[in-house]
């Protein structure tokens, strides 16, 4: 179970985070103010830390700044109402993982913070294994046990993003910044679409599911055997 | 009569008056001294030459001076033959003048005349030399001839000044008045916007000349403005009336569920159809800020050199299988050249997919829905038509609008914001945007792209 820092200085808001993450297993520790959260944040003890963009006392982004100026990795989520393209860049710039506009759904951060948390396998890995599923990235050819998948190049890159994060959620909005690379959300189905499509070459009549459904927040690929 | 003397017309023209004046004192003066001098020298001329003429035969001398005075018909000419001592041999000048040098050149003096047996103070031009026996000859000519010509000349120059002006004047008058008119109509239409009527327009005349054109384009940018004004007003409606529907939904729902709600399930399912609508509200309002952000060219960080190709591609790449599924044939055309133009690489894409979503949404099951980059004189025109019923030619207008909802889109789910997104990121990047008849049946969007965009580099 992961320790994480939710820095948030709407108490509503972070109370129902709060709630959902403790909810999911999650230790989590809330501090209110930008120098709460920056003394709390000092002493490295977090798995991933939630900071707002803007906090009483110190600006989210200086709090994150100051932390990766002095040498500290720790994944860090933020979070603001500020949605815009150009604040998202301002976000990852001062140090930030990823970037989340609100409002947002739970299940968004909760597939989010997982993501940060477990880090996908290894990059430089070249053919991918899970279950009885197997991908090579440098043939850019696909087999499920012994028949071979005939994917177009979207559904390969499609397959490996979930082939490296094995049994975890990942929401359609993660699928299309990190797959299409794109970023705003599109309508919810369109990625369903393509899911669907790829679910229906790996899933022959007969074979056990491989892609799950995960309602309400997003789809996982678990490993058949 | 205050105004009309403040008035720029009337400066301008009252300016042009004293100028022209001014020019035409300049002739004068220029005309009187050329004339002046041309006769002075003349008679300088004379002079110098009946002097030496005299001079030049002692003996002769005095008959030489007689005939000279005898010549003239006007008691202006003089002449005088002094000896030595001197005392007067002949002509018409009593004394030598004491300070007219003996060098043949011609000198104004004033001296004692005698004209028919009268004396006289008189200005003379003369000339005098000595002989070789010590007599001095003196010729002269009255100024009187000169200086009347000169006044005449001055008199003639003056005279005529007054009426120069004088019309000058008088046509900046008129002509300030005419445009003080021709200002007075569009000052009154101009009141009567500032007090809030924003349907006023100017006049415009049939002339065709500045003023007629500044009053078209202003009235061009009353049009704008007004429209801006109207769009505000009804984006307020529209929010308002859009943001309830959900929202009266989802009170319902949420009540019903729980009243009625007879297990957790059933509760479940209230809450999970509540925050469908919420997220539909919350959507809604995501896409009124986000089309606010972008019309206020706040999203600059992320512009870049953007391959329309790729995009153009990629979008119909992710949306084929929609189309797919609703057995629509997508089609793709792509023209080779440099498809490199500047923007938000993110946002073009969104407005290109929103498009095609539209196109999709809009064209029945066997239809088409084609997508396209074309060439037009070095400008990239992404297109999408489809085969859907096509937009009125009178809603065309407005179907950029935030919230319009054609005719045809009335009974489709959506907010009437797709396409003011796309309006705004088109807008952004300097894309002119248009729809028209597509070639297929239904409608076409064309979003052209010219390889330079207004967006500065990163901040």
């Amino acid at each position: 179970m992961a320790k994480l820092l939710l820095i948030e200085d709407d108490a509503a808001t972070a109370e129902e985070i709060l709630a959902d993450l403790q909810g999911r297993g999650h230790e989590v520790a809330w501090a209110a103010t930008g120098p709460a959260g920056a003394d709390a944040a000092r002493s490295g003890i977090w798995n991933a830390i939630l900071l707002d963009r803007m906090l009483p006392g110190l600006d989210g982004l200086t709090l994150l700044r100051d932390l990766r100026a002095a040498g500290d990795r720790t994944p860090a989520l933020v979070l603001s109402a500020l949605g815009d393209v150009d604040e998202r860049i301002r976000g990852l710039r001062a140090g930030g993982d990823d970037y989340l506009g609100k409002p947002f759904v739970l299940a968004e951060l909760a597939a989010r913070i997982e993501a940060l948390l477990r880090r996908p396998t290894d990059s430089r890995e070249t053919v991918l294994r899970v279950g009885t599923l197997e991908l090579d990235l440098i043939a850019s050819t696909g087999r499920r046990g012994v028949r071979d998948l005939d994917l177009l190049p979207r559904e390969l890159k499609l397959l490996e993003y979930l082939m490296r994060r094995p049994g975890q959620v990942v929401t359609r909005a993660m699928m299309f910044e990190e797959v299409w690379n794109y970023r705003f959300a599109p309508k919810s189905n369109l990625i369903d679409v393509h899911v669907g499509r790829l679910r229906r070459k790996l899933e022959a009549e007969g074979e056990p599911m491989l892609i799950q459904n995960v309602r309400g927040e997003g789809f996982t690929l678990t490993p058949d055997v | 009569m205050s105004r009309l003397v403040r008035s720029f017309a009337f400066r301008w023209a009252l300016g042009i008056a004293l100028w022209s004046t001014l020019l035409s004192l300049l002739l004068f003066a220029f005309v009187y001294w050329q004339t002046a001098a041309f006769m002075q020298d003349e008679l300088a001329e004379v002079l110098r030459h009946e002097a030496r003429y005299a001079a030049g035969d002692t003996a002769k001398a005095a008959a030489r001076i007689e005939t000279w005075v005898s010549e003239d018909l006007h008691s202006v000419h003089f002449a005088g033959l002094f000896g030595a001592d001197g005392r007067k041999l002949a002509g018409n000048l009593d004394a030598r003048p004491p300070e007219l040098p003996l060098d043949g050149e011609v000198h104004r003096i004033g001296t004692q005349v005698a004209i028919a047996g009268r004396r006289l103070h008189e200005e003379l031009w003369s000339a005098a030399r000595s002989l070789e026996d010590g007599t001095v000859v003196v010729v002269a000519h009255d100024t009187d001839e000169i200086d009347r010509a000169k006044a005449t000349v001055i008199r003639a120059l003056g005279l005529a000044l007054v009426p120069t002006l004088a019309f000058s004047i008088l046509g900046g008058v008129l002509l300030a008045g005419r445009a003080r008119r021709r200002l007075a109509s569009t000052e009154a239409a101009v009141a009567r916007v500032m007090r809030g009527d924003l349907r006023q327009r100017l006049p415009v005349g049939e002339a065709g000349d500045e003023f007629d054109r500044l009053a078209r384009d202003v009235n061009v940018m009353l049009d704008e403005i007004e429209r801006l004004m109207e769009e505000v007003r009804g984006v307020g409606d529209a929010v308002a009336h859009d943001l309830r529907t959900p929202l009266t939904r989802l009170r319902l729902r949420l009540e019903r569920g729980r009243d009625q709600a007879r297990d957790v399930e059933e509760l479940r399912q209230a809450v999970d159809q509540g925050l469908i609508w919420i997220d539909q509200t919350l959507e809604m309002v995501t896409a009124v800020l986000r089309i606010g952000e972008i019309e206020h060219g706040r999203r600059c960080a992320a512009f870049g050199p953007v391959d329309l190709k790729l995009v153009v591609s990629e979008a119909a790449e992710l949306f084929e299988p929609l189309a797919d599924d609703k057995g629509i044939a997508l089609g793709i055309g792509i023209e080779e050249g440099a498809s490199a133009v500047r923007g938000d690489r993110s946002l073009i894409f969104e407005a290109v997919s929103n498009l095609l979503d539209n196109a999709i949404k809009f064209t029945p099951t066997g239809g088409r829905v084609g997508i396209g980059l074309a060439w037009r004189d070095g400008v990239a025109v992404v297109s999408v038509e489809d085969t859907g019923p096509g937009i009125a030619a009178g809603e065309r207008d407005h179907v950029f609008k935030r919230f319009y909802r054609a005719e045809r889109a009335r009974q489709t789910e959506g907010n009437g914001l797709g396409l003011g997104l796309v309006a705004a990121i088109a807008k952004l990047h300097g894309f002119p945007l248009s729809v028209g008849d597509g070639p297929l049946g239904g409608c076409r969007f064309e979003m052209a792209c010219p390889t330079v965009g207004p967006c500065p580099t990163i901040r």
